[in-house]
């Protein structure tokens, strides 16, 4: 309908990076503030979300196409606007276009417990699915077990999963497609702590490293078995841009079906 | 991961060449077929008889008259496939019959025929899971190496992927087959049932134009059709529903079986085509085969296509000799487990509805 000239939500896709294609929505990261139009001292300006685009299904007669995207991103965003006041564990919303079909969600670092249990990535476009790959080299790179940057066993995610369900069920929301990829795991970030301490210091107290690293060999000692994982994500470097309460947290990723 | 299995196969390439009589009755169609599996590998359809069962219009097939049409026309059918294929039974390898899931007067009356035979010619018999002959058959025709199947008939409604070892159900209906969705309401609008009442509603909705509003009820890799046959069954009901067309008085606001035959396939097909993506996506596969009774279904191959193409795979599906039940199929399936060393001993010959 609104298609003529290309909506500011389409605008805004046309920038995105495409991350992956679900079965019926394409996947894409993007900066809801577009660099430039931001004060560039605010860390908040480089946030990342994610859309979620129920792109226009071919197969589908348009009107029933354009009826049901439209109730499922309605109806994807008020499961997730419930979850969220009943303190479930979802991404947050950052915008919703339910005619385009488009909803914004936080973006989420983290992994999805399907690959944290070995069941692979979820099915990135191309290379995967074809029928004549050598089956050998998936199944031969298990020198790690995942699970292990996130220093948490097997069994507290079962417990964290269970945990989440309760709280989602008990906010009277139905999923209506659960499944190991629909949840993620998220290393709190503890390093982005660390990292924007690391930013004051050197913003206030300019020559100040040798005392910084006084700091991380302290922490180091305190953290024992978890500062590997912390550390190895400190020196990823990136600009971490929000702080968030310590932990690792289990995120439920809300899916068309919900319904509440 | 089911999709990107790729195993050598652990059938051996015969070291003869092998034929099967296969008898399939498991609802109203009663088939016979032989196959023949070649040393150089090759497959041929020696022959593919059937006949089938048909009932008044605004009826359906009751499982009396039903095993009594299959017993009446089990030798002609059987004479017939022999002739065709210009063999005889002393040439068969094995006698492979469809042990379930079907309706259980037919399903037996077929096994009995395949059991006495057994007796008679003292040939193995092979008993075959009804949807495994369709989707072995299904391969066989078309080639698809490791497909999403989609088995769509009267009686199943069904996404299936192949994965350790065995055919896996991914997802489907959770009351009514679709088939049996669009049989029945064939006999509220009173279609014929020859040749088949799904092929009158395909080409009734041909001539709709209009989509009315009806549930859309997929939930995870599963959909529910029976809601969606009440509904449309309710339009029937409706002040501006026509039975017999438009007449010269009325405005635009009318509905026809047409228009409820076009808004009953688009919708329930969209649903479909929409689980098998979504298996699709699940597995990571590209290829998609429709098997069954509604894999003829013009309209429902296409909307598969265009989907498969949005995802850069392919859709494989047969014409209606394989889609709807048929012999053949359970001879393909029964001699790759007969050669697969494969046998069900007399006492064990027995049918399931399930």
């Amino acid at each position: 309908m609104a298609t003529q000239a290309a909506s500011p939500t389409i605008a805004l896709i046309e920038h995105a990076e495409k991350i992956s294609q679900g079965a019926e929505a394409k996947i894409y990261r993007v900066q809801l503030h577009p660099a430039g139009s931001s004060n560039d001292a605010s860390p908040v300006a480089t946030e990342h979300i994610l859309l979620k685009y129920r792109f226009h299904k071919q197969y589908r007669h348009p009107t029933l196409d354009a009826s049901l995207t439209k109730s499922r991103v309605a109806g994807e965003a008020r499961a997730l606007l419930k979850c969220v006041r009943s303190g479930v564990n979802v991404p947050g919303i950052r915008m919703v276009d339910a005619p385009e079909g488009v909803l914004g969600i936080e973006w989420i670092d983290g992994k999805s417990v399907r690959f944290l249990l070995g069941g692979g990535a979820e099915g990135e476009e191309g290379e995967e699915g074809e029928v004549d790959d050598d089956s050998t080299e998936d199944t031969a790179e298990t020198e790690e077990d995942p699970l292990q940057e996130f220093s948490i066993t097997q069994d507290s995610v079962m417990e964290l999963i269970g945990t989440e369900i309760a709280k989602m069920h008990q906010a009277d929301v139905i999923h209506g497609d659960l499944t190991t990829s629909n949840m993620m795991l998220r290393l709190e970030d503890k390093a982005v702590d660390l990292y924007v301490l690391e930013r004051a210091f050197s913003s206030t107290h300019p020559q100040s490293e040798p005392l910084f690293a006084g700091v991380l060999r302290a922490y180091e000692k305190k953290m024992g078995k978890e500062w590997p994982a912390i550390s190895r994500r400190l020196d990823d470097g990136e600009s971490r841009s929000t702080a968030r309460p310590s932990g690792t947290a289990l995120m439920l990723c809300v899916s068309e079906t919900a319904r509440s | 991961m089911p999709g990107r299995v790729k195993k050598r196969s652990p059938l051996k390439a015969p070291d003869r060449p092998y034929i099967a009589l296969g008898l399939e009755g498991s609802a109203n169609k009663l088939g016979a077929g032989i196959i023949k599996h070649s040393t150089d590998g090759s497959t041929l359809v020696l022959s593919n008889v059937r006949h089938t069962y048909i009932t008044p219009a605004g009826e359906g097939f009751l499982p009396r008259d039903t095993a009594q049409h299959h017993r009446e026309w089990a030798l002609t059918v059987i004479n017939d496939a022999l002739n065709k294929a210009g063999v005889s039974l002393h040439d068969i390898d094995c006698i492979c019959y469809t042990k379930g899931p079907g309706m259980g007067a037919p399903l037996v009356s077929v096994a009995l025929v395949a059991r006495t035979l057994s007796l008679l010619y003292n040939k193995p018999l092979v008993g075959v899971n009804h949807c495994v002959g369709h989707i072995e058959m299904g391969r066989q025709v078309t080639g698809a190496q490791n497909p999403v199947v989609l088995y769509v008939s009267g009686g199943n409604t069904q996404v299936i992927a192949y994965s350790q070892q065995c055919y896996r159900i991914f997802g489907e209906t959770l009351d009514i087959a679709v088939g049996n969705c669009l049989d029945r309401f064939a006999r509220v609008i009173n279609l014929s049932n020859d040749p088949s009442p799904g092929y009158n509603i395909e080409q009734e909705a041909k001539k709709g134009k209009r989509l009315l509003p009806l549930p859309y009820t997929t939930k995870g890799m599963d959909i529910s059709l029976s809601g969606i046959l009440t509904s449309t069954e309710a339009y029937t009901y409706d002040k501006r529903f026509r039975p017999t067309g438009p007449s010269a008085e009325d405005g635009e606001d009318i509905i026809t079986p047409q228009d409820l035959c076009f808004s009953l396939q688009e919708t329930v097909f969209a649903m479909l085509v929409e689980i098998t993506e979504r298996a699709m996506a699940h597995i990571g596969s590209k290829e998609v085969l429709i098997v069954g009774g509604v894999g003829c279904n013009e309209r429902l191959q296409e909307m598969m296509g265009v989907m498969a193409k949005e995802r850069g795979g392919n859709v494989f599906a047969t014409d209606e000799r394989f889609c709807i039940d048929n012999g053949i199929m359970i001879a393909q399936a029964g001699l790759l487990s007969f050669r697969m060393g494969h046998e069900t001993p007399l006492l064990k010959s027995t049918c399931t509805q399930r």
